[in-house]
C-alpha cells in the first residue's frame, strides 16, 4: 500500500519536472542547432550561436550594463538597509510593524503603474534622470528594498539581539565594534542569500527598464526583446545563457540560506 | 566603606516605578542573591547596577568610585545572562577571549588567560566548539569563563540556572560557589527559586514590588520573617488572624501570627511536652502531599487550613484524609508579622 503510494507521488512528481523542463530542453536543443527547419529533429548541432553571442559586442555591453545596474542597486540597498534594520531593532523595537508595511509597498503598486508615475514625476524635475541608468538604480533599489529586508529581519529575529548586544557592551565593546563583530557575521547568511536572489530578480527586470530608459541605456532585457525579432536560434543561445547564469546564482542563495537554517 | 554601596536608586519606565529607594552594602567577595517573584523588579535593578539601564536617581558606589554615570562598557562589571547570549559565530575559545581582544591584551597574554579559565570552568577539550554544539550546562559554563576572564570587580548573574534541568542546575550552583569562594569574587545572583537563593548566598535581599523588603542571611530570612510577604515566600509558613490565633492558640495578641509547617507536632500518646508546646488541638487531615523525605499535610483545626509538615520516617505513618489527630504548636517559633 504504501509503496504504491510511494509510486504514485513519484509519478506526479516526475511528470511535473518532465513538463517543466521541455521548453528549457526544446529551447536548448533549438539553440545548439545549425538549422532546424521542416524535420523533427535539427538538421545539424553546432555552437555557432553561442559563438556569435559572445562575440557581439553590443550583447557584452548590454550585460555589462545590467550588471553594472544590479550591483549598484544591491550595494545601496545594503548600505542603507542593513544600519537601518539594526537602529530599527536595536533602539525602536515598536517600529517594525510600521516598517513591515513601509517594506510592503513597492509590491503593493503594479510596476507599469509606478513606472508612469515615475515619468511623470522626474519629466519636469530639475533633476533630468529618465533615461539615464541612476533612475533604474533608484528604482530597482525599492524592488530589492523588500526581499531584503525580510531576509535580514528574519535573521535578526533568530538572535537574541539584546542579550548579545548587553554582553559585548559589558565586555567593553562600543555599539560599532559589536554591531561588526557580532551582529553582522550572524546576518551575513540571510544577507547573502537575499542578494543572489534579488540580484536574480532584478536581471530579469523588464518593465522598468523599457519604459524608463528604453535603448537610450540598453539592458540585458531591452537587448533581448529587440533580438527576438530576429534569428531564433540566436535568442535561443541568449535565453539559455540568461538562464544558466540565474540557474546559478539561484542555486547559490538556496544553498547560503541552507546553511543558515543549519 | 563598604566595597558596594547603592543609596536611594530610583528607576521609572514612563509612568511605571519599577523600584524605588534602593539601598544596600555589600563587602567585597560577599555572596548576595536578589530573590523575589517574577516582575519585582530584581532583573532590571541587577540591569541598572552592570549599567544596562540607566537609573532616574540615586548612586552606586564600587571600591570607592561612584559609576552611577559610566557606561557598562567603563564598568568592569561581568554579567550572565539567562539566555546565556553566547556569540553564535565564534568559538568557545574566541567567545571567552572576546572581553580580553577588546581591552588590546596581547595575543600570547589572551592564549594563557583563556585556558586557565577553561580549565576552571572544567570545559576543556571544548575550545574549538561552536555554542550550538554544546549543551545548556556547557554553555552556560563558557558565559561564566566569558564573564571571569575578564576580571571584573563584580559578577552578576541575571537567573543562570533557570533555562536548565534540575540535576545539572544541582551541579553548576555548586561550580558556581566554588569558583566564587575561589576568586573571592563579589558576586550577585539574581534568582526567584528560594532554594537556590537560600543554598548559595551569604545574604539575600528579598524583593518585593520594587522594594527590599528584607535583607539578611538564609537563616535570618528563614526563622525571622519580617512580614506576611517573606513569611509566605521563604517557607510556607502558616499564617494565622488575631482572631484564630485566639480561637486555635487561646492567645490574644493584636496582629498576624506565622508559624511554619515544620514547628507544629502531632500529639504521641504518653510523651511529655515542655511548658513551650501550646495545648492540643482536633484536626482533620484533608490530603497529603509526599516531599521525598517530609509529608505535607493540610489539615482542619476549626476554620482553619493548617499545614503541617512531618519527618517521612516510615510509612506507617502516612495518614489518610479524614482522620483526625491532634496538633501542638511550639510557642516560641510563633512570629508576630505585620
Amino acid at each position: 500500500m504504501i509503496k504504491a503510494n510511494i509510486i504514485y507521488h513519484k509519478c506526479i512528481v516526475y511528470s511535473t519536472i518532465a513538463l517543466l523542463l521541455i521548453p528549457i530542453l526544446a529551447t536548448f536543443l533549438y539553440s545548439i542547432s545549425s538549422s532546424w527547419g521542416a524535420s523533427i529533429l535539427p538538421d545539424g548541432l553546432s555552437l555557432d550561436w553561442y559563438g556569435q553571442l559572445w562575440q557581439d559586442p553590443r550583447f557584452l555591453a548590454a550585460f555589462g550594463r545590467s550588471l553594472l545596474i544590479c550591483i549598484a542597486a544591491l550595494l545601496l540597498s545594503t548600505l542603507l538597509i542593513i544600519p537601518l534594520i539594526f537602529v530599527v531593532f536595536y533602539y525602536f523595537p515598536k517600529l517594525s510593524g510600521l516598517m513591515n508595511v513601509l517594506i510592503l509597498l513597492p509590491f503593493a503598486v503594479p510596476p507599469v503603474v509606478s513606472s508612469v508615475g515615475l515619468l511623470q514625476l522626474y519629466a519636469d524635475s530639475s533633476l533630468q534622470i529618465v533615461g539615464t541608468p541612476w533612475i533604474l538604480i533608484g528604482t530597482y533599489f525599492t524592488i530589492a528594498l523588500p526581499f531584503m529586508y525580510r531576509a535580514t529581519a528574519n535573521s535578526l529575529e533568530a538572535i537574541n539581539l539584546r542579550d548579545l548586544m548587553d554582553a559585548s557592551h559589558l565586555l567593553g565593546a562600543s555599539t560599532v565594534q559589536a554591531f561588526l563583530m557580532i551582529i553582522l557575521p550572524n546576518i551575513k547568511k540571510g544577507l547573502l542569500a537575499s542578494l543572489f536572489l534579488s540580484f536574480s530578480f532584478l536581471l530579469g527586470e523588464f518593465v522598468f527598464s523599457n519604459i524608463l530608459v528604453g535603448t537610450r541605456y540598453e539592458t540585458l532585457q531591452i537587448y533581448l526583446y529587440h533580438i527576438s525579432k530576429s534569428s531564433g536560434h540566436f535568442t535561443s543561445a541568449l535565453v539559455m545563457t540568461y538562464f544558466l547564469f540565474v540557474f546559478l546564482l539561484t542555486w547559490l542563495a538556496s544553498h547560503i540560506s541552507r546553511g543558515t537554517q543549519s | 566603606m563598604s566595597f558596594v554601596t547603592v543609596k536611594n536608586l530610583v528607576k521609572r519606565f514612563s509612568n511605571h516605578t519599577v523600584f524605588k529607594d534602593i539601598n544596600f552594602t555589600i563587602e567585597q567577595g560577599e555572596f548576595i542573591t536578589i530573590l523575589g517573584p517574577s516582575g519585582c523588579g530584581k532583573s532590571t535593578l541587577l540591569r541598572s547596577l552592570a549599567g544596562l539601564n540607566d537609573v532616574e536617581a540615586g548612586e552606586i558606589w564600587v571600591a570607592g568610585k561612584n559609576i552611577t554615570q559610566l557606561s557598562a562598557q567603563q564598568r568592569n562589571i561581568g554579567m550572565v545572562f539567562q539566555s546565556y547570549a553566547l556569540f553564535p559565530n565564534m568559538t568557545v575559545q574566541d567567545n571567552i577571549a572576546f572581553g580580553l581582544k577588546m581591552k588590546k591584551i596581547h595575543k600570547e597574554q589572551i592564549t594563557k588567560q583563556v585556558q586557565r579559565v577553561i580549565e576552571l570552568v572544567e570545559l576543556k577539550g571544548k575550545e574549538l566548539q561552536y555554542p550550538e554544539q554544546l549543551s545548556g550546562g556547557q554553555k552556560q559554563r563558557v558565559a561564566l569563563a566569558r564573564s571571569l576572564v575578564v576580571q571584573p570587580q563584580i559578577l552578576l548573574l541575571d537567573e543562570p540556572l533557570s533555562a536548565l534541568d534540575a540535576r545539572i542546575r544541582k551541579r553548576l550552583r555548586q561550580q558556581i560557589c566554588e569558583i566564587q569562594k575561589e576568586l573571592n569574587l563579589t558576586t550577585i545572583f539574581v534568582t526567584h527559586d528560594q532554594e537556590e537563593a537560600m543554598t548559595m548566598s551569604d545574604r539575600i535581599f528579598l524583593m518585593d514590588n520594587g522594594n527590599i523588603v528584607q535583607q539578611g542571611t538564609a537563616e535570618d530570612l528563614y526563622t525571622q520573617p519580617a512580614n506576611e510577604f517573606v513569611a509566605r515566600f521563604m517557607g510556607n509558613y502558616n499564617l494565622l488572624s488575631a482572631q484564630q490565633a485566639q480561637s486555635i492558640l487561646g492567645v490574644t495578641v493584636s496582629h498576624k501570627l506565622a508559624i511554619r509547617p515544620e514547628s507544629i507536632y502531632v500529639r504521641e500518646e504518653g510523651r511529655e511536652y515542655g511548658k513551650h508546646i501550646s495545648a492540643p488541638s482536633t484536626a482533620i487531615i484533608k490530603n497529603h502531599q509526599l516531599l521525598g523525605n517530609v509529608i505535607r499535610y493540610k489539615v482542619q483545626v476549626k476554620d482553619c487550613e493548617i499545614t503541617v509538615d512531618l519527618l517521612n520516617r516510615s510509612s506507617e505513618r502516612l495518614m489518610q484524609p479524614g482522620s483526625q489527630l491532634q496538633i501542638m504548636f511550639n510557642l516560641n517559633e510563633l512570629k508576630a508579622v505585620s
